[in-house]
């Protein structure tokens, strides 16, 4: 007997003295025989109490490791046995990839069923030969530290048959799964159960050394391989045989089945491998050239609106990393492409009416812009459709859109003038028969287009200009719309922004109350009243955008200097200190003009109203030339050209001219037109209306926009240099220009410009010692 | 517990709804136990094995399960201790008690197997 120690406690089990070995050869010859029953399905005739207490008493006897060994040869041999009557015959004809022989994998089908068999029978037989050797297992395998008897079953069936030294089974096993993989790829019906019992089988068996399953070290790879390799020919195919949406359609279907795949019969931890493949194959791969498919890719689909097929891109390529990204840069170039057209199509416009603008026909300059602005804010209202309705609303794809807009928009140096233009015109006509609300989206559209704007300053002033033209000529069809458009800027630039324009609406209030009080000063007055009925806008000269400090040139006739001369009386004498000077440019004025068929009532300019009263003293026929009236009337050359080509070249020729023309030129004649004839009573003159600059005038514009910007930057380097007191020269630019970038962006050179400029009206100096740096002079 | 050993024993004793016969002993002392699978399977991983489907032989809708190496006395304490979880060792010869300690290894009775051996 062995001497060594029993493990358990003092007390024995009684030994018999007699041979053990010759029990135990007895006891193992009744089991070995009852394993050979089970695996003959004859349990039935096994008594389990017998066997267990055989097994039970070679445990303790100390023949554990004899019998396990023993079980372990008598499995094995069965094995070995069963890859050669069952598994090695049930091989699919040789060369298990060849479909001609096999087209439906048929073979292949049929060696996956007969190894479903021998597993279930090896996993049946083990769980009861588990059951009569469960004191082996519990204290046997436990000290020896060997796997017990069900995993050691597991592991003889991966080593005797899945993985067999002598019977190419594993080859066999692996090809014909991947063969009917791909046969159901290619839309064949196979039977997924047998799939599914082989690779079940895979999973539940432990490769040794890595402690994976058999499934992971033998399969998985394998199966990525030939898929990496089967979308690798496939989206080659695709990209060159479909369009892109059906295309995307196919990738689609296809992620759907892998995933489905993976669902039914393989390992859950394949599922991210196996989608890698199908995105990096089938979409990565294919990013570019699907988006830019001709007749088909991304940019048709935006130009046919295909929400649908691009929300499906959008979904699709959202699973690659590269993929959102080529999305946004080519729509975005394709937004900037259709921003090019439209400033094109402004600019060549532009060109082509330049000789004809003056002519007061619908194709002024205001169209052009209008007809921009409703380009861009249709644009704009497309895209925010798309991204609406096929991009989720992705902010990322929101903020490239918005700089796509941002690039075109400031590309157009006229954009800040052309949308001041756009609002000008909606709220002088475009309002009418529209409800509250329909304004109100209108402008909000056009609040979208101002926020692109660079800008804003050249913007204020338009709108200013814009905005005092409607005012002072009561062109504005709504003070409701007029105030609303005002909020919403204040809303978006502060209320900075807007105090002049608030300012303007003001003066405009004043001045009709002070009319008020005038119309009272006259009843009252002894002084002999004015021959004409004078109306008088007081306008602050800060608030307006016209240079009001001087009084344009212009000889006004008698009666109307001395109107002009009460009125100032009376004003002054409530307001002391003040002083008014009179913008005869902005003025209008009613007369009535005798023609030979009927009197008409003329509504005309003031400008327009001194020439027409000079030809009062002229007999019929009696011309009066250009320069004639540019002398009496001493009316800068620019208005004079304009108004007489209201009077003479337009709708209404209330005047004559020699030689005819539209164009207005020294050495011209001009007679009063006696038989001028007109359906209506009461005509008005147009004067001339908002439109796009002239160059001259652009130039002018852009004077007065760089000189107010000087004044800005160095209001904002004083307001942070009184604030820091002390500041080095890079912070502070920094500083001025996040201080000034809500209105323009003020350019580094003109800041130090500034900066210079300030040193040496001592509100700064220089530190001593270091010169980057910056004090502030109290 | 004490209530629900008690009515565990009541089950054992007086109960009509048993479907397992146990024949246990040899030749003079032999005796036979009535018992529910249910109750033992649950108790002890022995008998889950022995009274699988697998295994079981049935006479008259009754399963028959013989124990030959095991006398009535000692399974008598196994049965008991496996309904009701307790035995009071104190009232037993020494030499029943080495054979409940046998029985309880061999059937895989851990918990009594320790308790038996403390004792």
């Amino acid at each position: 007997m062995s001497s060594r120690k029993q493990p358990k406690g003092k007390i024995r089990p009684p030994k018999k003295p007699n041979s053990a070995d010759a029990q135990f050869n007895d006891n193992w010859d009744r089991l070995a025989q009852a394993i050979r029953e089970i695996h003959k399905k004859n349990a039935s005739i096994l008594s389990f109490e017998e066997l267990y207490r055989n097994a039970y008493n070679m445990v303790l006897h100390k023949n554990g490791d004899k019998l396990y060994n023993g079980v372990r040869e008598v499995i094995t041999q069965h094995l070995e046995e069963v890859a050669v009557s069952q598994v090695v015959p049930a091989f699919p004809l040789s060369g298990a990839s060849s479909s001609q022989t096999n087209p439906n994998g048929a073979g292949g089908a049929n060696f996956l069923k007969v190894l479903k068999t021998v597993w279930e029978d090896h996993t049946t037989c083990m769980l009861m030969i588990r059951d009569i050797l469960m004191y082996m297992d519990r204290v046997y395998a436990k000290t020896a530290n060997v796997p017990l008897v069900y995993d050691l079953g597991l592991d003889l069936f991966r080593d005797t048959i899945v993985r067999s030294q002598n019977y190419p089974i594993q080859n066999h096993l692996l090809e014909v799964l991947l063969q009917q993989i791909k046969l159901e790829r290619e839309n064949e019906i196979i039977d997924r159960t047998n799939v599914k019992a082989s690779i079940d089988m895979l999973l539940e068996l432990t490769d040794a050394s890595t402690k994976d399953t058999v499934y992971a070290t033998d399969f998985e790879n394998k199966f990525l391989e030939t898929s990496s390799e089967y979308y690798r020919v496939e989206g080659q195919m695709l990209v060159g045989e479909y369009d892109a949406p059906e295309y995307m359609k196919k990738v689609d279907k296809r992620l759907n089945e892998e995933e489905q795949r993976v669902r039914h019969y393989l390992s859950q931890t394949t599922e991210p491998k196996i989608r890698n493949i199908v995105e990096e194959e089938l979409i990565s791969k294919h990013l570019k050239t699907v988006i830019e498919m001709e007749n088909s890719g991304l940019i048709p689909m935006l130009r046919n609106e295909k929400m649908d097929d691009l929300g499906r891109m959008y979904k699709l390529f959202g699973r690659v990393v590269k993929g959102h990204d080529e999305m946004k840069s080519a729509i975005s170039d394709y937004i900037r492409e259709l921003g090019k057209a439209i400033n094109e199509t402004v600019t060549s416009n532009t060109t082509a009416e330049g000789g004809n603008a003056a002519s007061g026909d619908k194709q002024t300059g205001a169209t052009v812009a209008v007809r921009w602005v409703q380009e861009v804010l249709d644009l704009k209202d497309k895209f925010d459709k798309v991204q609406n309705l096929a991009l989720s609303n992705d902010k990322a794809f929101q903020t490239s859109f918005n700089e796509a807009f941002e690039y075109f928009i400031n590309k157009n140096s006229k954009s800040p003038e052309f949308i001041s233009l756009f609002i000008d015109d909606n709220l002088k006509k475009g309002l009418k028969g529209k409800t509250e609300e329909e304004v109100d989206s209108v402008l909000d559209k056009t609040i979208t287009l101002f926020r692109f704007i660079g800008e804003k300053d050249v913007f204020e002033r338009y709108y200013k200009q814009h905005l005092a033209k409607r005012l002072l000529l009561g062109r504005s069809v709504s003070d409701d719309a007029e105030r609303g458009m005002i909020g919403k800027l204040k809303v978006e630039c502060g209320y900075q922004f807007t105090t002049k324009l608030e300012g303007m609406f003001n003066d405009m209030r004043i001045s009709s109350d002070t009319m008020t009080d005038f119309k009272e000063y006259l009843d009252k007055s002894v002084l002999e009243k004015p021959k004409l009925d004078l109306s008088v806008t007081v306008l602050t000269s800060t608030f307006w955008p016209m240079n009001l400090s001087a009084s344009p040139r212009c000889n006004l006739p008698p009666e109307l200097t001395k109107a002009c001369g009460t009125f100032q009386n009376f004003y002054l004498g409530r307001h002391s200190g003040r002083r008014l000077t009179w913008q005869s440019n902005m003025g209008t004025a009613d007369i009535r003009g005798s023609f030979k068929a009927r009197k008409h009532e003329l509504n005309v300019s003031t400008y327009q109203m001194v020439i027409l009263l000079m030809f009062n003293d002229k007999q019929d026929g009696e011309s009066l030339s250009y320069e004639q009236i540019k002398g009496e009337s001493d009316i800068p050359e620019a208005d004079l050209k304009r108004n007489l080509q209201s009077l003479a070249c337009a709708k209404y020729k209330i005047l004559v001219k020699e030689p005819k023309g539209k164009e207005i030129n020294p050495g011209d004649q001009f007679n009063f037109n006696n038989d001028f004839t007109a359906p209506l009573q009461r005509i008005k003159i147009q004067t001339v209306a908002s439109k796009v600059e002239s160059e001259g005038e652009r130039k002018e514009t852009r004077e007065k926009v760089e000189e107010a910007r000087k004044h800005q930057t160095e209001a904002a380097i004083v307001r942070i240099m009184k604030d820091r007191k002390t500041m080095e020269h890079n912070l502070l630019i920094a500083e001025v220009v996040k201080q000034l970038q809500s209105r323009f962006m003020p350019n580094p050179a003109l800041i130090k410009k500034r900066i210079e400029a300030l040193i040496e009206r001592e509100y700064l100096e220089r530190a001593t010692g270091d010169r980057r740096v910056y004090n502030y002079l109290a | 517990h004490i209530g629900l050993s008690k009515d565990f024993s009541l089950i054992l004793n007086d109960a009509d709804d048993f479907n397992v016969i146990i024949q246990v002993g040899e030749s003079k002392n032999k005796k036979e136990f009535r018992a529910h699978s249910v109750i033992l399977r649950a108790r002890s991983p022995y008998f889950k094995r022995a009274l699988s489907s697998e295994w079981i032989t049935k006479e008259n809708d009754m399963i028959v399960f013989s124990k030959p190496n095991i006398t009535p006395a000692v399974f008598d304490m196994v049965l008991k201790y496996i309904y009701t979880g307790e035995l009071e060792l104190k009232k037993y010869p020494g030499e029943i008690i080495l054979g409940l300690l046998v029985a309880s290894d061999e059937l895989l009775l851990g918990e009594l197997f320790e308790h038996v051996q403390d004792y």
